[in-house]
């Protein structure tokens, strides 16, 4: 066995204090001098053969006070009692005073722990006992901390599961590959420490004071003595929290989290929403400090130079929370900063709206107030206002209403359909313009009427009524009763003129054969034109009887032929120029002949009747006699009955003839006279015959001269030379075929004058 | 650099002696005083400056009651001495104070503490004799009247509790 050198050294200190001999020295050099003389003692410290006198002897007489002592020791040190005894006397003050040293903690946590497992083995009771009144608080306090971090969690995590920000957690947690609900405490617990107290329990004074940077508060003196207080006050007034103080106290934002330890409790002023994990935080920090500075802690009286370092564990907590809230801070104060932002220009915005609103609704009313303008649309559209409707043409302009708005031209669309608006303003409007009435006339409203006044000629009176009339319904009344008329008497004197006129042009009309087709009367004048048949009445004759100054008058007539049965007859009449014994007359829608003419006449009637045109009425001849058909044609007939023969080659009548010529003679006057009785000439023609004999041109001339030779004969009878024509036919026209016959009877029957008697008009 | 010490010296007296009036004028104060009627404490600060140290005087102004039994006394724990305050007009007040001084030398044993006989400047109304006074200092009591309207004895008073309480 082996002693340590410290343990040897303290054993040869002497009690009493004898310094004088270096009983170290002496002793190591006893040593020294044994191991030269014994060689085989020298594996040997410190023991001591026994048995050689000698040196026993020696021993004896230098050591033997130290012999002594050793020995005595060596009897405590061999007798366990005697060393337990020896060793528990000392062993609190040796265990007290080794305890500054960390390797006492060291050497005897195990033998502690060995201690406490095999107490606990034994009869765990004790330990539960012992426990019970601590450990059973500590634990419903630390599962109650625990339920309120897991109903935290839950709530946060409900809260933001769903939301966008939860989204982006969830992003971050599996990005992190920590848990969701962590993420979310992380971003939404966000809280600072603003003070950490660490106060004495027993005395209630401050240990240590650490404050975030921005925190303010008293003086931490009073204030850490002041809580102390209340947990004592609390402590006192409520049974049950005996051995507990306050846990936390929360007062509006803050929050006042406690952590009792054995000799300070730590108290965290918290601003914001902590982490119920922060407990446990806490907890450790104070029981680092309570590790490290126990004795300094217990023996604490109210010097806390000595407790400075404690501050850096302080503001581990303070630093611990600081680093989790600025940039959500930050954040805040931007987002805030963003916000009011936002806000200033959503109500800049919507002042500067409400203020064009405003515009656009004075201008609206504006336009609302104007006649002749209708809104039937108004708003706004890609931020432009619009507006549309019916505008009267002569209603103000819209747009330039714009101006006294203030608003800009520009952002305005206006679309107006064109309309006539009723209201009287517009209605007096438009006839102002319509009407153009003269300076003697105004037009104004009254009411729900527009009135005229003044006087004004009537021309614009006409058309004013016409308007008037022509104003369409629902709109205002014109009156124009209050205008008087300036051309009365004009007027007056025109309707009297215009009622000769009218009788003129009346009695025009009732006349055959004029047909008025315009009638008219211009400044004054009458125009009149029409048709007119040459044989009806000049129409200015009548002008005089019917009191018109011809000098207004302006007729014009284009010559027609009147169908009419009295111009038929009368044209009739002009142009066929009945004999005196014709009658014509109108019989119903006939024109009736009647009478007897010479045929030519007849014939000619006839022609005329039948190019009347149609419509016009038939022309009856049926009752005309021709005049031969009577006496005269009986004169006739015995005259033509007869001739006048010749001898071969004469020219002279056969002798014996001259009776025959005497009634021939008068046969040819007594017609004469009886035809000119009847209007009609008698044309009495001579015509001289030749036999066959004899040459043709000899022949010819001897008929002609036949012809003459009876004409002298005549007329020395009295027969107007004048009504005798004489003509010969030579050969050509015998009587008789003279190659069939014997030829001397009828060469004598073709020589001859024969008579042909025609009637003719009288010229 | 000058050493500081806090002290925790309590505030002791019967109702109405003045023990507030002294605190407020003297001491530096920041609670209002309903903590006096709701918590039955009111912490201040005293600060004495001695010639080697300056020691702060935490001053836990206790509720004033003349019924001595209703007193809480936990409220000394950890106090390095205390002030006794009583009312010079009143005698009564001076056995109450005395009353509290046996409970406390009871609970917590010897500890520094003045006794201040309050409101001297109402001298014609003072009843407290002076060999009262006199027996008391015999004691080794450190006993002084004082005014809260003067302001006489209250420095003397604290700055000797603190030179005792920190030695």
């Amino acid at each position: 066995m082996t002693t340590s050198p410290d343990i040897l050294e303290g054993l040869l200190r002497s009690p009493s204090g004898d310094s004088a001999i270096d009983r170290k020295a002496l002793a190591g050099l006893l040593v020294e001098i044994a191991q030269s003389l014994r060689p085989e003692l020298r594996g040997q410290q410190n023991g001591v053969q026994p048995g050689d006198l000698e040196l026993e002897q020696l021993r004896t007489l230098l050591v033997g006070r130290e012999i002594e002592t050793l020995s005595r020791l060596t009897g405590v040190v061999d007798d366990p009692e005697r060393l337990a005894a020896a060793i528990g006397r000392v062993l609190p003050t040796a265990i007290a005073q080794a305890t500054s040293d960390t390797r006492m903690g060291h050497v005897l946590a195990p033998v502690m722990e060995k201690a406490a497992e095999s107490s606990i083995r034994n009869d765990p009771k004790t330990l539960v006992n012992i426990l019970y009144p601590t450990i059973v608080p500590a634990i419903r306090k630390s599962i109650g901390e625990t339920i309120d971090e897991t109903f935290q969690r839950l709530n946060q995590t409900l809260k933001y599961s769903l939301t966008w920000r939860g989204l982006k957690w969830r992003w971050e947690a599996w990005r992190t590959g920590r848990p969701f609900a962590e993420v979310v405490l992380k971003h939404t617990l966000v809280y600072q420490i603003e003070h950490v107290f660490l106060i004495h329990r027993h005395t209630g004074l401050l240990i240590a004071h650490v404050a975030a940077e921005n925190a303010v508060s008293q003086d931490p003196q009073l204030v850490s003595s002041m809580l102390a207080a209340i947990q004592d006050f609390v402590r006192d007034s409520f049974s049950g929290a005996e051995h507990q103080g306050l846990d936390s106290v929360q007062l509006g934002e803050l929050r006042l989290w406690s952590e009792p330890g054995p000799f300070a409790a730590l108290i965290a002023v918290i601003r914001g929403d902590p982490p119920e994990g922060l407990h446990d935080t806490m907890r450790n920090i104070l029981s680092r400090i309570h590790a490290e500075r126990h004795h300094a802690l217990e023996s604490f009286d109210g010097d806390s130079a000595g407790l400075v370092d404690v501050e850096a564990r302080l503001r581990e907590l303070v630093a611990l929370s600081a680093h989790a809230p600025p940039r959500t801070r930050l954040g805040r104060v931007i987002v805030v900063a963003l916000l009011l932002l936002l806000l200033a220009s959503a109500v800049a915005w919507a002042a500067w709206w409400w203020h064009n609103q405003r515009l656009w609704e004075g201008y609206l009313d504006r336009l609302r107030a104007q006649p002749g303008i209708a809104i039937t649309d108004a708003g706004k559209r890609d931020g432009k206002f619009v507006v549309s409707g019916l505008r009267d043409p002569l209603a103000v302009n819209p747009l330039a209403l714009l101006g006294e708005s203030g608003i800009d031209p520009a952002r305005v669309e206006a679309h107006f359909e064109p309309y006539q608006a009723l209201d009287p303003q517009s209605v007096l409007k438009r006839l102002n313009a319509s009407l153009d009435p003269p300076p003697s006339v105004t037009l104004s409203v009254a009411g729900n009427r527009i009135v005229a006044h003044g006087s004004a000629p009537r021309p614009w009176l006409d058309r004013a009524h016409a308007v008037a009339k022509a104003l369409p319904a629902g709109a205002p009344g014109f009156e124009l009763a209050g205008v008087r008329n300036e051309d009365e008497a004009d007027e007056q004197r025109r309707q009297v003129d215009e009622g000769q006129w009218r009788a003129y042009v009346a009695w025009l009309r009732s006349e055959p054969g004029i047909v008025i087709t315009q009638t008219e009367v211009r400044d004054g004048k009458f125009l009149l034109s029409g048709l007119r048949d040459p044989l009806a009445i000049d129409p200015l004759e009548l002008l005089g009887e019917a009191g018109i100054d011809p000098s207004r008058v302006e007729a014009h007539f284009d010559p027609y032929q009147g169908l009419d049965p009295q111009f038929v007859l009368k044209r009739l009449q002009a142009s066929l120029n009945p004999p005196p014994g014709v009658t014509l007359a109108v019989d119903g829608d006939r024109i009736v002949a009647q009478g007897s003419a010479p045929s030519p006449w007849i014939s000619r009637a006839r022609k005329v009747g039948s190019a009347l045109p149609a419509g016009a009425p038939v022309l009856d001849l049926s009752a005309m006699r021709d005049i031969s058909e009577g006496a005269l044609g009986k004169l006739r007939d015995a005259i033509q009955a007869r001739s006048i023969n010749f001898d071969s080659g004469k020219s002279l009548p056969t002798a014996g003839q001259e009776q025959v010529l005497d009634e021939i003679a008068s046969d040819l006057n007594e017609l004469v006279k009886l035809s000119s009785t009847l209007h009609a000439v008698t044309r009495v023609t001579l015509t001289g015959h030749a036999d066959s004999q004899g040459q043709g041109t000899s022949n010819l001339s001897l008929s002609v001269a036949r012809a003459e030779a009876v004409r002298a004969l005549l007329k020395k009878r009295g027969v107007d030379p004048d009504l005798l024509q004489v003509r010969g036919a030579g050969q050509l026209e015998p009587l008789q075929d003279e190659a069939a016959e014997a030829d001397a009877s009828a060469r004598s029957v073709n020589r001859r004058v024969s008579f042909s008697i025609g009637f003719e008009e009288e010229p | 650099m000058t050493a500081v010490l806090q002290k925790k010296v309590c505030m002791l007296g019967g109702f109405s002696v003045g023990k507030t009036s002294l605190v407020k004028r003297y001491v530096h104060s920041v609670f209002s005083e309903s903590y006096l009627t709701t918590v039955g404490v009111k912490i201040d600060k005293k600060t004495v400056t001695l010639p080697d140290r300056i020691v702060n005087l935490i001053l836990w102004d206790l509720a004033g009651e003349d019924d001595i039994n209703s007193f809480r006394m936990t409220n000394l724990r950890g106090a390095a001495g205390y002030v006794l305050v009583a009312d010079g007009t009143r005698p009564s007040t001076l056995d109450v104070a005395l009353s509290l001084r046996q409970r406390v030398e009871a609970d917590y044993g010897p500890l520094p503490f003045v006794l201040l006989l309050n409101k001297s400047d109402l001298a014609e109304q003072w009843a407290i004799g002076d060999a009262d006074v006199a027996g008391l200092r015999q004691n080794g009591w450190w006993v002084q009247p004082s005014s809260a309207r003067t302001g006489e004895g209250v420095d003397e008073a604290f700055k000797d509790l603190a030179v005792r309480a920190a030695g």
